[in-house]
């Protein structure tokens, strides 16, 4: 058999094992890593199926039967692999006239981004809106976004970075903000450890990373806590860099789901008018609020993440979760590095963060909980 | 609804000595019990932000 390239990490009482292959990650008991450990190794079925044996005082056929199960299930590779459809675009033209024209200055950096008509504007300028400075014409970087054939293109600096179905939009979102980020901070793909679905709040000497299922409230927490003088680092996708493991800043802005709305507006009555951003034709409605960040280039470490809720007439609760049930959450919603070394840094630096619940109702309440934690 | 099941109450002790010989299974089938976790392939938004779909 040939050998898989796997790491692990021993966190609680438990082994995470990742997979080279697949990028993926177990989370075994001790013992069920111990054999997969010693199977990639080479180790022969019976001698392990004979230690096993011994240490559950069970007959040998039983831990063989056990052991070739198990190496059927994680260490054969499916063959059954999806067939990628391979299209070189041949046919798609490039627009030659884009309908907008949008120029986004991030710190020193000038982004020009074109899209061909109101759809294509729709699904990014209303996050970036408040980067906006006039038309220039010197820029550093060249964004342009059109749909053709029910399929959403990007390009960056005339060259194709990929095209979605409309059922993908939230990955074409997702790299149209990649490459913002590996522009910003100069750094290509390979080098960033992970992007977090996550709110990212700083007290300029270090970060904390806010989770949990769309809809608990993560972005309106962030609002209330950038209102109490934290900074927003990142809302939504939250880079961090694999080489020193530490969150950077992210320009987008924040947005603002409609039940929210109640809370927020006495603390940011400009949610009832300017950061509304009407698509007549599309006849949609979106709310955007600004992040209070004005140093775009930041990057602060970050020890704790807080898996975040909000409910209504509900007890504060706060408390430390197992890392276990943690990582469960995390690893599904992020997106990973699936470079070898880059997931050695993300299964440390994991290892060592504190992980919280924290649930509230009174705003107050959570406000002062977040300080504590800084 | 009258409970007809005869109940006995027994405690952990004699839980362990009545599943005797069988435990040790459950504890193979715990060591076979793990979670498989897939990270996503690419980046991606929040999936209702600004909008979905064209």
């Amino acid at each position: 058999m040939d050998k898989m390239t796997t790491l692990y990490k021993v966190i609680e009482n438990k082994t995470i094992t990742w997979f080279e292959d697949t990028n993926k990650y177990l989370v075994l008991e001790n013992t069920t890593a111990d054999i997969i450990k010693r199977l990639n190794k080479g180790v022969c079925v019976k001698e392990i199926a004979k230690s096993l044996s011994k240490k559950l005082n069970i007959p040998e056929g039983k831990s063989i039967d056990f052991i070739l199960n198990l190496e059927k299930d994680i260490l054969k590779p499916k063959t059954s692999k999806p067939i990628d459809i391979i299209n070189d675009y041949r046919d798609i033209k490039r627009p030659n006239k884009y309908e907008f024209i949008k120029f986004y200055k991030v710190n020193d950096i000038v982004f020009k981004a074109c899209f061909l008509s109101e759809k294509e504007l729709s699904l990014v300028h209303p996050k970036f809106a408040h980067l906006s400075i006039k038309n220039v014409k010197h820029f550093d970087n060249e964004l342009e976004v059109f749909i053709d054939h029910n399929y959403i293109f990007l390009y960056v600096n005339n060259t194709l970075i990929d095209s979605w179905s409309s059922q993908n939009m939230h990955y074409f979102q997702g790299k149209f903000s990649m490459m913002l980020i590996q522009k910003i901070h100069q750094k290509e793909e390979e080098k960033w450890m992970g992007i977090f679905h996550a709110s990212a709040v700083s007290n300029q000497k270090k970060s904390i990373l806010f989770l949990g299922d769309s809809g608990n409230g993560k972005s309106t927490s962030l609002a209330l806590l950038q209102s109490s003088g934290l900074i927003c680092l990142a809302d939504d996708f939250v880079p961090i860099d694999s080489e020193n493991q530490e969150v950077y800043s992210f320009p987008a802005a924040i947005s603002i789901k409609k039940n929210s709305l109640e809370a927020l507006l006495p603390i940011y009555p400009e949610l009832e008018t300017s950061a509304e951003y009407h698509f007549k034709r599309l006849n949609k409605i979106v709310r955007y609020l600004e992040p209070n960040n004005t140093e775009f280039f930041s990057h602060l470490p970050c020890n704790d993440l807080v898996f975040i809720k909000y409910e209504k007439d509900s007890e504060l609760i706060f408390k430390q979760i197992s890392k276990i049930d943690a990582f469960q959450q995390l690893v599904p919603d992020s997106w990973l590095s699936p470079i070898k070394e880059n997931a050695q840094t993300f299964l440390d630096w994991f290892s060592q963060l504190n992980c919280y619940q924290l649930q509230y109702s009174k705003n107050e309440e959570m406000i002062d909980t977040v300080q504590k934690l800084f | 609804m009258k409970n007809t099941s005869n109940r006995e109450n027994i405690n952990r002790k004699e839980a362990i000595k009545k599943i005797g010989n069988y435990s040790k299974y459950a504890a193979l089938t715990a060591l076979g019990t793990y979670m498989i976790l897939n990270p996503q392939k690419t980046q991606a938004a929040s999936p209702e932000s600004p909008g979905t779909g064209f």
